[in-house]
């Protein structure tokens, strides 16, 4: 069973978790996410087999592995858009079964797509206040798209982002660089405490890519002495994942391979993890 | 394969069924009547110049206006009926609730009925029930063009990308808030483009609907054809371009101002 201390017993030993006592004394703080079992199929096949782990607060965590390894279904699952087959999922000690979607689960999850699947057509500005919406009531809403609502609330998120000179810019006319910073703002005005990163940097130049990765741990970190949020992300680049990010989760066909800091994420892990000729490592060496 | 073959089969049999088709034209009898070329000869000897005496171009003026007018209140009753009623019908409107699917369907059948009746059978109606007033002339207008452009509002809304609502509801925005924020914004600019077309579509209609004694430029068109007056017609017929192509420089403007 899952203790009180946060801890994975299946993994024990093997995940180190990071140190995350308090100096009260008061013991670890409790896991934000703690996943119990969950597994997920589709008709055709098995996306996760049961899966345990937990997730503290503060923590930066990236999902490796290669396609159809269960890594978007995992996001899917924490982002609440598709429910576990069988075990639980809880986040802030609240199973995901009984949180509402909407106004609770967004300001619990937010989730940032490949794509950034912003509105074309409207504002830049109405686009980062899209992350208000949850918060929002009807009328508000209504209001807001002639006569924008926390309007210096979206501008300081976008100046943040280093963008602060295109809030009533067309978000067509936006570039692919300047899009993504309208996508974090929008979810910096959610305010969710974990932010979830469907492959964040796979269509980006290496540059690019790290300078996304930099605005996210940013976001994560908190400001004034927040005590921050929860990142978990997947990711491919081992380089990536040991400058960016605090823990590394495994995963091939579904099935958990590692947990374990980044720092242990060497090009030799992931290319263990990604190779395709794993099954039958002598077919190489016969012959010739 | 085999399908992309028969395909290639059918249009070549098509092709065949044309060419012999031709073989049945009398091609050297009377395509056009006797007096046809003098006829086409004399209307177009007409141009130069049209009637341009200050009374009848100010009777032109008065009928251009009567004919706008009528299309202009037309297409505003059709947007008006069409907004909600395409609602409605794209089943956006009440996703939720366990009302929505049967709406949807009764909507999308009230908007092919009203439609494919031509405007003109609905202004013979009107005139039976109403006489030659000018809500004979909005009405017949307007309904068959509300069933238009609901039908059309209704699939633009259906057909803006998933992706961006998903991102929206996954922020916490409620169904409407969705529409609002997603869909709405992504499919407004497609639907004020397809209203201003159906409006320049409504001013031609409007003319037509002269030929059931509704006043307009139509009905001037058919008297003037009616005196064999052919000068007079081309003023008429100019009068109707200039209305037509007015309403697509209007539309153009407005477009680009939404686009930038």
């Amino acid at each position: 069973m899952i203790g009180r201390n946060g801890k994975n017993p299946q993994a024990e030993g093997r995940i180190p978790l990071p140190q995350a006592s308090r100096e009260d004394g008061l013991g670890p703080d409790p896991a934000i996410v703690v996943a119990e079992g969950i597994c997920k199929s589709y008709p055709s096949i098995r996306a996760l087999s049961p899966l345990s782990f937990n997730i503290l607060p503060g923590e930066k965590v990236a999902l490796v592995g290669p396609s159809g390894s269960g890594k978007t279904t995992l996001l899917y699952l924490l982002a609440g858009i598709l429910q576990p087959d069988e075990g639980v999922l809880s986040i802030d000690g609240r199973p995901m079964t009984s949180v509402r979607p909407g106004r609770e689960l967004s300001q619990l999850v937010g989730l940032v797509h490949q794509q950034y699947d912003l509105v074309p057509h409207l504002s830049v500005l109405h686009n980062v206040l899209a992350g208000r919406l949850g918060q929002w009531g009807l009328l508000r809403s209504v209001i807001s798209l002639v006569w924008p609502r926390d309007r210096q609330m979206a501008e300081e998120a976008l100046a943040q982002m280093g963008i602060g000179d295109k809030v009533n810019e067309r978000t067509s006319h936006l570039s692919g660089g300047e899009l993504q910073r309208v996508a974090i703002a929008r979810l910096m005005m959610q305010s969710s405490r974990i932010i979830l990163a469907d492959e964040p940097v796979s269509s980006l130049d290496p540059a690019r890519a790290e300078g996304l990765l930099g605005l996210l741990t940013d976001l994560v970190r908190g400001s004034d002495g927040n005590d921050g949020k929860t990142l978990i992300a997947s990711m491919h680049s081992p380089y990536l994942i040991r400058k960016y990010f605090s823990r590394v989760i495994g995963l091939r066909e579904g099935v958990l391979q590692f947990d374990m800091p980044s720092s242990e994420m060497t090009d030799e892990v992931s290319d263990r993890l990604y190779d395709l000729e794993q099954p039958e490592p002598a077919l190489w060496g016969v012959g010739n | 394969m085999r399908v992309l073959e028969s395909r290639r089969l059918l249009t070549l049999i098509l092709f065949a069924a044309f060419a012999w088709s031709l073989s049945g034209v009398d091609w050297l009898g009377p395509m056009v009547h006797t007096g046809g070329p003098q006829s086409l000869l004399r209307f177009i000897q007409a141009l130069f110049p049209p009637e341009l005496s200050p009374a009848f171009l100010k009777l032109t003026l008065a009928a251009s206006f009567q004919t706008l007018a009528y299309s202009v209140a037309a297409i505003t009753v059709a947007v008006l009926v069409a907004v909600p009623m395409g609602l409605l019908a794209s089943g956006v409107a009440a996703r939720s609730a366990r009302t929505g699917l049967p709406a949807a369907v009764a909507a999308r059948f009230l908007l092919g009925a009203i439609r494919s009746v031509h405007e003109l059978v609905w202004a013979v109606l009107f005139v039976y029930a109403l006489g030659l007033s000018s809500a004979t002339a909005i009405l017949a207008l307007a309904l068959p063009y509300a069933g238009i452009l609901g039908r059309i509002y209704a699939d633009l809304l259906n057909d803006v990308p998933e992706e961006p609502l998903r991102a929206l509801r996954a922020s916490g925005a409620s169904p409407f808030q969705v529409f609002l924020f997603g869909r709405l914004p992504m499919a407004f600019p497609d639907m004020l483009s397809y209203s201003f077309y159906r409006f320049e579509c409504a001013i031609r209609s409007a003319a037509i609907l002269g030929f059931v004694g509704i006043p307009g430029l139509g009905y001037q068109i058919q008297l003037s054809l009616h005196d064999i007056l052919f000068d007079q017609v081309w003023t008429l017929l100019v009068a109707l371009v200039f209305l037509v192509v007015a309403v697509d420089l209007w539309s153009t403007r407005v477009r680009r101002d939404l686009v930038s």
